[in-house]
């Protein structure tokens, strides 16, 4: 089974950096995970100066196979390929993974200014549509997830927003 | 004499300015136009603004809205592709016409506090300059649009304050409508509390208090 762990547009320093500790990517492994491509962004971490010129990079480490990357113009095809994506709270990359559907952990991001990442994934969880975690209590949250528990997230429904429109030009 | 003047005139805005507000008036409906088809604006701010934004605009029947105009800011290539491949879907389904007005950004992350306000002026002498003058003087559409959709982030407060430069002077100026992210659960945006007394529609995904269980019957994106 595959992961894809996603951080967004700016950097994550400390979740790039737990994801190539022993301690994470045993967790994947005893959960049947054996293969792990990550999305780094701008992050400074141990192997960052061996993507910087926008490289892929390989690694085996704890019977994980890790590839790992900067950035892709679109992140769909890795979403798609996913058995469990790992991502940053940000709300877009949420609504573009839960309606795939696929399982998702978000980590939201401590270091974000006007941090409001931390509220969307603690609401989500409690409706049960993800997981919410933080750097250190990761790898326990991957033992812990049950995927098959998921709520299925509500598909998109663009006849609200038509409707205001609507309404505001006076149809109806 | 001179200050009399000043005052008078400071006097005659404030009150004009509380006449245009939304709000200060008893909200009168829209007259339905025939034909039933109108002229969207919308704000593509980056990132997750864009996305949601864009999410928006693909839930708009094309029949009914046949003109759209993306407002991006200079060299923003993401938001650029994200309305040229909503756009694309769209022309495969329907005949109708879109257009992309590019604006200076009115603050660079980082930028310093002392050019901060010179950018922001820039943006907005360009944004008057299509929202305002461009209509006024032109032969083809005598409007800017029929609504202007902004949701984020702080900049897009600056098209705020070029449409009230229209409704100030009486000209055609649009209706706007702010819809805050499906991020912001507990509170409002900055942008969305610099826009709520401007706004004419002001739109959150999250209710405040309520049950969790209702809460997803707000979402619009």
């Amino acid at each position: 089974m595959h992961v894809f762990l996603t951080i967004g547009s700016t950097r994550f320093d400390s979740l790039i950096a737990s994801a190539f500790t022993e301690l994470f990517l045993s967790s994947l492994r005893k959960k049947g995970y054996s293969t792990l491509v990550i999305q780094c962004g701008n992050s400074a971490f141990e192997f960052s100066g061996d993507i910087q010129n926008g490289e892929t990079q390989t690694l085996s480490r704890a019977g994980v196979e890790i590839e790992f990357w900067k950035f892709k113009p679109s992140l769909q095809e890795d979403y798609e390929k996913a058995d469990l994506v790992i991502s940053h709270a940000g709300s877009g990359t949420i609504l573009d993974v839960l309606r795939m559907p696929k399982p998702m952990i978000v980590v939201p991001n401590p270091t974000l200014l006007d941090n409001h990442q931390e509220e969307l994934a603690s609401t989500l969880e409690e409706m049960g549509h993800l997981k919410a975690a933080t750097v250190e209590n990761l790898p326990n949250v991957i033992n812990e997830y049950d995927p098959s528990n998921i709520v299925p997230f509500p598909p998109f429904d663009g006849s609200r927003f038509a409707r205001i429109i609507d309404e505001v030009m006076g149809f109806i | 004499m001179f200050f009399a003047f000043f005052v008078l005139t400071v006097v005659l805005s404030v009150f004009r300015l509380y006449i245009i507000l939304p709000g200060s008036r008893k909200r009168s409906s829209h007259v339905v136009r025939t034909p039933r088809t109108y002229t969207i604006a919308v704000y593509l701010g980056s990132g997750g603004h864009t996305s949601e934004a864009v999410t928006l605009m693909s839930s708009l029947d094309p029949n009914k809205c046949n003109r759209r105009i993306y407002v991006i800011n200079d060299g923003d290539d993401l938001s650029l592709r994200k309305a040229l491949e909503l756009e694309t879907k769209v022309a495969k389904q329907e005949k109708s016409s879109y257009s992309i007005l590019s604006i200076p950004r009115a603050r660079r992350v980082h930028q310093s506090l002392i050019t901060t306000p010179l950018a922001a002026l820039y943006s907005l002498m360009v944004c008057s300059y299509h929202l305002t003058l461009l209509p006024l003087f032109s032969h083809g559409h005598r409007t800017f649009a029929d609504i202007l959709i902004l949701n984020g982030p702080g900049t897009c407060f600056i098209l705020c304050i070029a449409v009230y430069i229209n409704k100030f002077f009486g000209f055609h100026a649009p209706y706007i409508v702010f819809v805050e992210t499906f991020a912001r659960v507990n509170s409002l945006s900055l942008s969305g509390k610099l826009v709520r007394p401007f706004a004419d529609r002001f739109v959150t995904q999250w209710p405040d208090i309520q049950a969790v269980q209702e809460r997803s019957k707000h979402w619009l994106v």
